[in-house]
């Protein structure tokens, strides 16, 4: 038993070495950098002056506290609309019915695709000068491209939204029809049988089964979602812009000072992630030591 | 109180060729505690669903007191069904999950404790209510899961296999506590079970289900005592057949004439004895065949004999000492109680 541990412990430790080197060396390489430390353009002292400019300079604050808002609030719409809509979906496809198999093939079909596709294919059905714009100024519903209403390219994120929710309602779905399937629907006839009505059965039973699945899913898509740039870059407008758009902007920037302050929004926006991983395993560990 | 009527219930599944319950007719009369009896895969878990509404009957009809329930939605038949995995909510404590019906019902929380208290009184479990499911022996669980029904005082009660997860000594234990239980509250209740003996302890009635059909549905003795069939006599443990004609009360076999009023009137046919109405006897006489012991099994409370009489062999239920008085290989007589010999019609072959 021990022997084996260790001999475990041994063949996992190569893989773990390269692992932990890329990931911690490169974040600890970041770090000194936000931090201001990049021997090669002969900075060497440590503060935390690209940190606090950032976030309260008058230069950049506007931008951050813009881009914070509006990457929570992206992050958050997308989590819990795709979460919402994939668990109605996976109850419908948990039925058997005529044509099933076809219907959970079309909705997983959106998983391979990449986020990049996804968002371009927005630009085109969904702007302003987009398909579904054209269309509808064919039927002469919208007489100019300025009448359709700004799906891409909005300050308000939405077609950034729409484009995580088309891809990631596939995500949730197959993780909620995978436990629907595996616990079957001996506790919903449970509760029906003692006289819970389909709302109730589905907040008081469904619910509850699902939400340990549901929220190590949430915590996945919000912090992605968080923390990419494509679809944001493609999708998104100027002013504000979310934060990992931002964080680009500065090491497209040729001066290389603005790097400290690239490192530190990238910093920032690990360190929120992380923080939103330890509230899910806290959470987690307290929902698993329920039941 | 509910009296239970079933019409000529059939279920086929979808793409399946045999129903897997065939035109089944039963009443169970309000009050009763009725076993439907079979071996696995007979039907038995289909039937129970319909009732409880999880299942759309192919054709047929249940009611509740002469009323028609299949329009009725599940959740408001109070026809509670508890299954044989008691599939307790595994977040919620036992106290909820033993209040749930009523909280469902929206009944003021005060009320709930009160008859939660009561319920795990009543199933013996008085000190359980904080503790999670999974904090809880099998046998434990299946008391919540009872205790969880009976707080909404169904109509009827179904359950499934409700002992069939537990050791023999647990099981011993339920089957007492939900015979008091359901004599106590007077439940309608339904239970299945693929234990005839389990069936002969508990119910009123047994309605033994073969193949997805209802073979015969009487009070437990019937079955022992002038089962409807040869596979019903099989089932119930009967061993001891014998074909021969019968005529006015006697039956002639091979093995000579017996007094045997009991069964058919005349024509041919197989005659039935259980072991334990078998008994040894000194002297020869009428309904005497004397036959080899070819083997003997002491059980502590009695013994089984295997009696070899002419090309016969006869399974007999003796008395546990009598190992004292016969071994394997001597000669011993039977008598056959006229009043015990069952006689089933026989086609001859
Ligand atoms: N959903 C289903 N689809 C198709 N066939 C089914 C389905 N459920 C059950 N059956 C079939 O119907 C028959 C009866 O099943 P049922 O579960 O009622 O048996 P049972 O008497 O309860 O058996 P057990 O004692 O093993 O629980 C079986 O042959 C089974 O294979
Ligand atoms: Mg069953």
């Amino acid at each position: 038993m021990k022997w084996e541990r260790i001999r475990i412990a041994v063949m996992l430790a190569p893989t773990l070495l390269v692992i932990s080197i890329l990931f911690f060396g490169s974040l600890l390489y970041g770090f000194l950098q936000s931090l201001g430390y990049n021997p090669n353009i002969g900075a060497t002292d440590i503060n935390f002056d690209a940190y606090l400019r950032v976030m309260f300079s008058e230069e950049f604050s506007g931008r951050f506290w813009s881009g914070l808002t509006l990457s929570l609030w992206v992050a958050f719409c997308s989590t819990f609309v795709s979460a919402a809509i994939a668990i109605f979906v996976a109850l419908l496809l948990r039925r058997t019915f005529f044509g099933k198999k076809l219907a959970v093939f079309f909705f997983q079909l959106n998983l391979p695709i990449p986020h990049l596709v996804i968002a371009v294919g927005m630009i085109m059905l969904f702007s302003q000068s987009g398909l579904v714009s054209r269309m509808l100024g064919e039927l002469g519903l919208v007489t100019s491209p300025r009448d359709f209403p700004a799906l891409t390219k909005d300050a308000y994120g939405i077609g950034i939204i729409l484009a995580y929710i088309w891809k990631e309602v596939a995500f949730f779905g197959i993780i909620v029809l995978a436990i629907l399937q595996s616990l079957g629907e001996d506790y919903e006839a449970v509760a029906q049988s003692l006289g819970a009505n389909r709302w109730q059965r589905f907040r008081t039973v469904t619910l509850p089964l699902i939400m340990p699945g549901l929220m190590s899913a949430s915590i996945i898509v919000f912090a992605f979602t968080f923390g990419s740039y494509e679809v944001p870059r493609i999708l998104g407008v100027g002013y504000p812009k979310m934060l990992p758009v931002m964080s680009l902007d500065f090491f497209l920037n040729p001066d290389l000072n603005a790097r400290a302050e690239g490192m530190a929004l990238s910093m920032i926006i690990a360190f929120i992630v992380l923080v939103l991983i330890f509230i899910y395993m806290y959470i987690t560990a307290r929902t698993v030591r329920k039941d | 109180m509910t009296h239970l009527s079933i019409n000529a219930l059939t279920k086929r599944y979808p793409g399946e060729e045999k129903p897997a319950i065939d035109s089944l007719s039963l009443e169970v009369e309000s009050g009763k505690l009725v076993a439907l009896l079979g071996p696995s895969g007979c039907g038995k878990t289909t039937t129970m669903k319909m009732i409880a509404g999880l299942l759309e009957p192919t054709s047929g009809d249940i009611l509740f007191d002469n009323q028609s329930i299949l329009n009725i939605a599940p959740e408001k038949r109070g026809a509670v069904m508890v299954f044989q995995n008691y599939l307790l909510f595994p977040y919620m404590t036992i106290a909820q999950n033993v209040g749930y019906g009523l909280k469902m019902r929206k009944v003021d929380q005060a009320t709930i404790d009160r008859r939660v208290g009561e319920m795990l009184e009543l199933v013996k479990l008085p000190s359980l209510g904080d503790r999670r499911p999974k904090e809880l022996s099998g046998g434990q669980q299946q008391r919540v899961a009872l205790a969880r029904a009976l707080i909404v005082q169904p109509n009827l009660l179904l359950l499934d296999e409700p002992l069939s997860n537990l050791d023999a000594h647990l099981r011993f234990e339920m089957r007492d506590l939900i015979r008091e239980i359901q004599q106590e509250m007077g439940i309608t209740t339904l239970f299945v079970t693929h234990d005839q003996e389990e069936a002969a302890v508990l119910s009123d009635k047994i309605a033994l289900i073969l193949d997805g059909t209802l073979q015969q549905y009487d009070p437990p003795m019937g079955f022992y005592e002038s089962p409807k069939s040869r596979a019903i006599a099989d089932f119930f443990g009967g061993v001891n057949f014998v074909t021969g004609t019968q005529d006015k009360g006697r039956f002639t076999s091979d093995l000579g004439a017996w007094s045997a009023p009991r069964g058919i009137e005349a024509g041919s046919g197989l005659a039935t004895i259980r072991p334990e109405d078998i008994e040894i006897c000194e002297a020869p006489g009428e309904n005497v065949v004397s036959g080899n012991i070819v083997s003997h099994v002491y059980v502590g409370t009695h013994s089984r004999l295997k009696v070899d009489v002419g090309a016969h062999q006869f399974h007999v239920v003796a008395d546990a000492g009598i190992i004292k008085t016969y071994g394997t290989g001597s000669t011993v007589m039977l008598h056959l109680p006229a009043e015990k010999i069952w006689v089933l019609p026989h086609a001859k072959d």
